[in-house]
């Protein structure tokens, strides 16, 4: 490791919203003893998102200082690290077997990344104080959020990969909390367990990885795996046992990226996840939470790299995954379960971004899609909040009169997700489309895909629009009054808006001669794992004339698909009604996710219950339960049956006296 | 002689302790049981030990039997008329089996306890005359064995206490 | 008296298990209690036939007849407050039976 100085103060990026967490914490308690008395009471809740959003405040403008004292530094050596303490040695002290420090590190992606989730974050924020207003838990909402900001910082700048696994359950442990926040409805708590165990399994495919890379490496230290397999390393210098190595635990890596950022086998728990506040699922389920996964990826690039088969087995889970989440997409009823399978879908597309080696297009989208889907999470919580608390668009239209900023802010981030020219993500996806062109053989079917689903998204995004915002209104004038959101709320749509719509600049493609501010900005840290790349097989860059015609391609693709989207429910949701008789069977099957979920409770789930139903009732109850209650008066009876021999009779007890002399004289004779 | 005198002995002693047990009056068992002593006395005295020959009449015969004697007339048991304790245990039943076979274990664990021991042989002349010597049974008494001696007399004194305190007719009996 | 030991010693171990015998199936306890006598008597046989066994014209073995004192003496006092508890059963229970009196079961 090159010796740097240790810089103390990035301690501080994470802590903050820690501090800030304990706080809020302390003040949802202190208050409960009120509410108990009296429910309404709010008391000094209020300052909550106070100290909320100054301690988001304070890790923003930190997050900031890091990224310039960064860009001071020589590219080739852009890295700050924290102190450092020791946290877990195995052996001698002085020469360890094993050991893992403590240790936070500033480098381009986790800046990069930490800037968005302490920028989106902090918007959040803002948004949510006037959004949970009123709510019995504000000052809880505030604390589990900061709690989650903390786990979520201290994953994507943790030096370790154990540190990472640290921030991965803490955020598991948070999403947990807030899906789960209004519990008393039931449903919830089972959406928060479903989450929870489904990233389980997840979680079990990245310890498992981590062990391999332990044998493999040695240490656990990401930036050290990453610089022995940097500039120096051969991959044919490389036995073929320590590839497959390699390869396995690339594979369980993205067995847990799969957990947590919700792809093929381990998504069901994201829709479902919608369960809890829309702030919520703007932060954790859109914006940061679920690009752990492409993280990680990204941070031990070199990893996936040298291994080809996991490469494509990335890129078609990545496309897969895309592909059920539009095709879900386009039948859904519910605004914010369109948005959390137009997540998955997005989700999918970064996979299948790296999945190519396009590791820093998949960040640019990650970024991009942090910007819209958030803005778009948001807005649609202004709509629910607006429409008192209705979700299902059937019962929307005709609101953008009724919701003018949350209609234009709306508009951009539906521009920016379906693609539409010049919006951000318009750029961040065309770049991976162009990545995935470009690697040839097998990624021309998911060329194909990917582009299958672009259509579909933009469909999608704007019968959504449609829906909510024109046409008729079909929600009864006499209960709901829909209303424009406080501006506490509409500021930081319109915050976002305006990134959605330029966050483009920072990765324009080659043929407008820019340079593409992310990926120079991202090149030391995916050097390695693009120069195995090359070293396996260097392909050319796509010419311009190829880019320019998938660029028009897109755009058309887009348009095209958009404004059919849009006209074919601008009148209403009959079209819906249509499919449902038309072809209810398609109908059901899109409506559920490729019936998946359901797949899962029969051959998972069911399985499972029986198999704890005969522990408990047969193993439990009548084995273990068997053995000791009956031990227990195995006991009982023999004492009652040797309690007859104390007769108080003298002949028996002569007769007894007698048999032992008997016994004792047999034994005597006989030894 | 003698040993004829001795093995008739021997079958009177036998006879004895089987009078005793199936006996069907008390008075029946206590005059078998003084029979049985007779014979032992006997048996002392032709042995060689004839201070024990004499202590055996008088305390176990003349002291010990004549006590059992004391107690049966004074409790009644050995009249005419009344009804008599079933006196013994039926020969079938469980108890009676498992008595003479404790019984029977017990005998024969002392036969060979007797046949594997290796005794030692008498002298060719036999046993010496006279093998209790009064001079030396009291050296040894009250020398060697004063202790013994000293609890043997206060346990008598115990004996004695107990006796009276335990067949003392209360007073306070009520309602009897 | 030329007799050898061993029949000494086998007339003790047959009154002995008639002793033995008798104080298990008699249900009378005065009868039990003259059991017991026969038992020691058998006991003191033993001794006195050990005694028979080791003496030489030379040396006595005294320690038998000693012990045959003791076992007598004892036997005695046994005997007087075997009979004291029995004449206080009996005026508790008025009967002599071994089954007579129960109340410790349990």
């Amino acid at each position: 490791m090159p010796p740097s100085p240790s810089h103390a103060w990035l301690w501080w990026i994470p802590l903050l919203p820690l501090i800030g967490s304990v706080l809020c914490g302390a003040l949802h308690l202190a208050t409960l003893s009120a509410r108990k008395r009296d429910p309404q009471a709010k008391g000094p809740a209020g300052l909550a998102p106070l100290i909320a959003c100054a301690a988001m405040a304070g890790a923003l403008a930190l997050a900031v200082k890091g990224l310039f004292d960064l860009r001071a530094l020589d590219a080739a050596a852009r890295i700050l690290n924290s102190t450092s303490w020791e946290w877990i040695t195995v052996g001698d002290p002085r020469q360890p077997w094993f050991e893992v420090d403590l240790r936070l590190v500033l480098d381009p992606l986790s800046s990069t990344l930490g800037l968005v989730i302490t920028g989106v974050g902090l918007l959040i924020h803002i948004y949510a104080s006037g959004y949970m207003k009123g709510d019995a838990g504000y000052a809880k909402f505030f604390a589990y959020l900061n709690l989650f900001v903390f786990a979520m910082l201290m994953l994507v700048l943790s030096s370790s990969l154990l540190g990472v696994f640290v921030g991965w359950e803490g955020v598991g442990l948070c999403s947990y909390l807030l899906i789960g926040f209004w519990y008393e409805k039931g449903w919830p708590a089972e959406a928060a367990q479903k989450a929870f165990i489904t990233n389980r399994v997840g979680d079990a495919c990245f310890l498992i990885g981590s062990f391999l890379l332990l044998r493999l490496f040695g240490t656990l230290d990401m930036h050290e795996i990453v610089a022995r397999m940097g500039a120096d390393f051969r991959l044919d210098a490389v036995s073929d046992d320590v590839k497959l190595n390699i390869a396995l635990a690339a594979l369980f890596l993205f067995g847990g990226c799969c957990g947590k950022s919700a792809q093929m086998p381990l998504f069901t728990w994201l829709p479902d996840a919608m369960a809890g506040p829309t702030p919520v699922s703007a932060l954790i389920h859109a914006a940061t939470m679920v690009t752990s996964g492409i993280y990680l990826v990204v941070r031990l690039n070199p990893l996936f790299a040298s291994s080809p088969a996991v490469m494509t087995l990335i890129s078609g889970v990545g496309v897969a995954t895309a592909l059920i989440g539009g095709s879900t997409a386009l039948v859904q009823r519910d605004i914010k379960k369109v948005l959390a399978y137009s997540t998955v879908s997005q989700l999918g597309y970064m996979f299948l971004g790296l999945g190519t080696g396009a590791f820093g297009a998949a960040v640019f989208h990650l970024v991009t899609h942090a910007f819209f889907k958030a803005l778009l999470f948001l807005g649609a919580g202004s709509v629910i909040h607006g429409m008192h608390e209705e979700q299902d668009m059937h019962k929307m239209g005709g609101l953008r009169k009724h919701m003018p900023q949350t209609f234009a802010t709306f508009l951009a981030g539906a521009a920016a997700l379906s693609g539409l020219p010049l919006m951000s993500g318009f750029f961040s996806k065309d770049e991976i489309i162009a990545h995935t062109f470009n690697s040839g053989g097998v990624y021309y079917a998911f060329w194909i895909v990917g582009g299958l689903t672009a259509a579909m998204t933009a469909y999608y995004t704007w019968r959504m629009v449609a829906l909510t915002f024109f046409g008729p209104e079909r929600f009864d004038h006499h209960h709901v009054h829909p209303h424009e959101s406080p501006a506490v709320m509409t500021v930081p749509l319109m915050v976002l808006a305006v990134l959605s719509v330029f966050g483009g600049v920072l990765g324009l493609p080659p043929v407008f001669h820019v340079a593409h501010v992310l990926n120079d900005w991202l090149a030391p840290v995916v050097a390695p794992g693009v120069a195995i790349l090359n070293q396996l097989h260097p392909h050319e860059h796509l010419s311009h004339a190829t880019e320019w015609v998938l660029l028009g391609l897109g755009a058309a693709v887009a348009l095209a698909f958009a404004h059919t989207g849009f006209r074919t429910y601008s009148a209403g949701p009959e079209p819906d009604l249509a499919i449902g008789r038309g072809a209810p069977g398609v109908a059901a099957f899109l409506g559920d996710a490729w019936s998946i979920d359901s797949a899962y409770s029969r051959v998972v789930i069911l399985p499972l219950r029986v198999f704890a139903f005969v522990v408990r009732f047969i193993v439990d109850q009548v084995v273990i339960d068997g053995l000791v209650n009956g031990a227990g008066s195995l006991a009982k009876n023999f004492a009652l049956r040797a309690r007859g021999m104390a007769s108080g009779q003298l002949d028996a007890y002569a007769l007894w006296m007698g048999g032992g002399a008997a016994v004792i004289s047999l034994w005597w004779m006989w030894s | 002689m003698s040993e004829l005198l001795f093995y008739a002995m021997c079958v009177i002693a036998l006879l004895g302790g089987l009078g005793v047990i199936f006996s069907k009056s008390p008075m029946g068992s206590v005059l078998s049981l003084l029979g049985s002593f007779f014979a032992l006395a006997v048996i002392y005295l032709l042995a060689g030990f004839h201070f024990m020959a004499a202590v055996q009449i008088l305390v176990y015969a003349g002291a010990i039997m004549v006590l059992f004697l004391f107690v049966i007339m004074l409790l009644n048991l050995g009249a005419l008329g009344t009804r008599f304790e079933l006196s013994a245990a039926p020969l079938n039943s469980t108890r009676s089996r498992i008595a003479a076979s404790v019984a029977a274990v017990v005998g024969l664990a002392g036969l060979i306890a007797v046949q594997s021991a290796s005794l030692p042989r008498i002298a060719q002349g036999g046993a010496p005359e006279r093998v209790d010597d009064i001079n030396q049974i009291a050296i040894a008494l009250f020398g060697r064995y004063s202790l013994p001696f000293q609890a043997v007399s206060v346990l008598l004194l115990t004996t004695m206490v107990a006796v009276l305190v335990l067949a003392k007719r209360r007073t306070r009996e009520s309602g009897q | 008296m030329n007799v050898p030991s061993e029949h000494l010693f086998f007339l003790s171990a047959g009154l002995f298990s008639l002793g033995v015998l008798g104080f298990l199936v008699r249900r009378n306890v005065i009868v039990t209690l003259m059991c017991v006598e026969l038992m020691l008597n058998a006991a003191n046989l033993a001794f006195l036939a050990a005694s028979r066994m080791h003496s030489t014209p030379e040396s006595l073995d005294v320690q038998g007849p000693v012990f045959s004192i003791f076992v007598i003496t004892v036997a005695a006092a046994e005997a007087a407050v075997g009979l004291a508890l029995v004449i206080a059963l009996y005026r508790l229970k008025q009967s002599v039976e071994t089954d007579s009196a129960s109340e410790m079961k349990g």
